[in-house]
């Protein structure tokens, strides 16, 4: 089987920075994944190389065995629909309800004409099918309620039972609990490994808190200055290891002062 | 935050500084406000006590009996006036839509190839050039070119005011567009939404209800305007009060006045019950 996502000396670059710097990683159908690292160091980007937002300046990316390299915009467009991206900002449309935003994750494969009328007349088995996933994340009251008026951690689940009802083969997402409390932060991570076992799809997420991608995740890969200086299980990450990742160098403390 | 009082400070001084040279270069003083004699007071004087006492009959003794009531004319002129407004709106509106999603870049496919790119970069400037053009020449200068061209004509005061409406509403809309929705337009995109689609179903209806809430700031403007096309002879409340100050008839000015006033005061009231409707209601967009 080939491998979900699959980079070989992948570097893209924004001027003269690298945000990701020759890059090789395999990430397996079903695997769990957790991208760590301080702010900036390319976990924002590699997810978008990953959703193919985004086109390497050098290297090579298959997803789930193509070479997305040479893809045309319409079979990016069909290979998205099958790779569902949890934006760090949620992306949802706030004056739109929670059926309207979710039923929206399904406009790759359906068109726009299609998108449109679930938009005005969401047909009777798309509304059943949310509610069930709506009831799976735990806010099946929330169906009809604009999202303007749910709070921070509805709109979470609202924007991961969007990627659920895409019913995709991996999902990505970008820091996805960096805007919530402790505790929920928990219960998002902990719900998006439970649905990736239970539903089977690849999981990619770039998390800052270190503590739930050891809880929570059977691989790690760690990144600084858009290379990757770790990748293994928890176990293995070592006090080295951490340092590398997050102290500072001399030369990021004289800036910082 | 001393440094940045600091700056307050010093835009604050340049800004008087800059006021003092215009002041300087248009020979403006201060006695410019006050009347220059016996006779301009007593006018002021005049204008000012008819706002108090404003006209119930016509100030103007010949007019014939069988003419309309002044209040009957005031509203007629107000119809016009209303008719005018809606009339341009309902022109600039979809123009101010199509140029202001040419001139919006967030429902651009991504990543967008070079070719492509080139493209709709060239039809983003053009539509933004269009929309400067059009709004940087005022309604009253257009409102003169099309009568001069065409006639005192009713269609000629409404594309007067609907072309550089169309350019400020494209132009705001742009910006709305670009700014409200662009996570939700990504959001999308990154899902596999064409860039239609994106604009469709995720960017446009994000950005809607400030489209609207401006739409309505920009038709209160559009009633002001109507009003001051009859000022160049187009036929809405403003000629009234155009034909009523020509003859030192400020009572007769003053109703009119008044009854514009109500009528964006109405405006105003129906905008603002709209949008308390598109931002606080849960049930606006329930289906």
């Amino acid at each position: 089987m080939p491998a979900a996502f699959q980079l070989e000396n992948v570097t893209l670059r924004f001027g003269s920075l690298a945000a990701v710097d020759n890059v090789s990683l395999s990430i397996e159908p079903g695997e769990q994944v957790a991208f760590i690292g301080p702010s900036g160091s390319g976990k924002t980007t590699l997810i978008r190389l990953l959703n193919t937002m985004r086109r390497q300046d050098e290297g090579s990316l298959s997803v789930f065995g193509e070479n997305v390299s040479e893809f045309s915009d319409r079979r990016l467009r069909e290979l998205r629909s099958l790779v569902a991206t949890i934006p760090q900002h949620l992306g949802l449309v706030p004056n739109l309800t929670s059926l309207q935003n979710v039923i929206l994750g399904k406009g790759g494969s359906r068109g726009t004409l299609r998108s449109i009328r679930d938009l005005i007349f969401p047909a009777h088995d798309d509304q059943l099918a949310v509610h069930e996933i709506l009831d799976r994340v735990g806010i099946e009251e929330k169906l009809f309620e604009r999202i303007s008026n749910l709070s921070g951690g509805q709109q979470q689940r609202v924007a991961i039972a969007r990627a659920l009802f895409q019913e995709p083969k991996a999902l990505l997402a970008d820091e996805p609990v960096s805007s919530v409390d402790p505790a929920r932060a928990r219960d998002t991570v902990k719900l998006l490994t439970e649905l990736s076992k239970e539903r089977g799809f690849t999981l990619g997420v770039s998390l800052h808190h270190l503590e739930l991608a050891r809880e929570f995740f059977p691989r790690l890969v760690g990144m600084r200055n858009g290379k990757v200086v770790f990748d293994g299980a928890p176990e293995s990450l070592s006090e080295e290891d951490l340092e590398a990742l997050y102290e500072l160098s001399d030369e990021e403390m004289m800036e910082d002062a | 935050m001393k440094g940045a009082h600091g700056r307050i400070r010093w835009v604050v001084f340049c800004g008087f500084l800059v006021f003092l040279a215009c002041a300087w270069a248009l020979d403006l003083k201060p006695g410019g406000l006050i009347p220059p004699d016996a006779e301009h007071w007593s006018r002021t004087g005049e204008f000012f006590k008819a706002a108090l006492n404003p006209a119930f009959d016509y100030q103007d003794e010949n007019v014939p009996d069988d003419a309309d009531s002044i209040w009957l004319k005031g509203f007629k002129g107000l119809l016009l006036t209303l008719k005018f407004a809606f009339g341009a709106m309902s022109i600039a509106i979809p123009a101010a839509l199509v140029m202001g999603f040419l001139g919006s870049s967030a429902w651009w496919p991504e990543p967008c190839g070079r070719g492509t790119q080139t493209v709709l970069s060239a039809v983003y400037f053009v539509s933004r050039f269009v929309m400067s053009f059009v709004r940087s020449i005022h309604e009253l200068i257009w409102a003169l070119l099309f009568l001069s061209a065409m006639g005192v004509s009713p269609l000629a005061g409404m594309v007067a005011l609907a072309l550089p409406f169309s350019g400020t509403l494209g132009k705001v809309f742009s910006e709305l567009i670009d700014e409200e929705a662009r996570e939700a337009g990504l959001a999308l995109k990154a899902v596999g939404h064409r860039p239609l689609q994106t604009f469709l179903v995720g960017i446009f209806p994000g950005a809607l209800p400030n489209l609207i809430t401006y739409s309505f700031y920009r038709f209160e403007c559009a009633l002001r305007s109507s009003a001051v096309l009859g000022f160049v002879g187009i036929e809405t409340i403003g000629l009234y009060i155009e034909l009523s100050h020509e003859e030192f008839y400020y009572r007769e000015v003053w109703t009119y006045l008044y009854l514009l006033l109500g009528l964006i005061v109405v405006v105003d009231l129906w905008g603002a019950a709209i949008r308390k409707r598109l931002h606080s209601s849960a049930e606006a967009w329930k289906v």
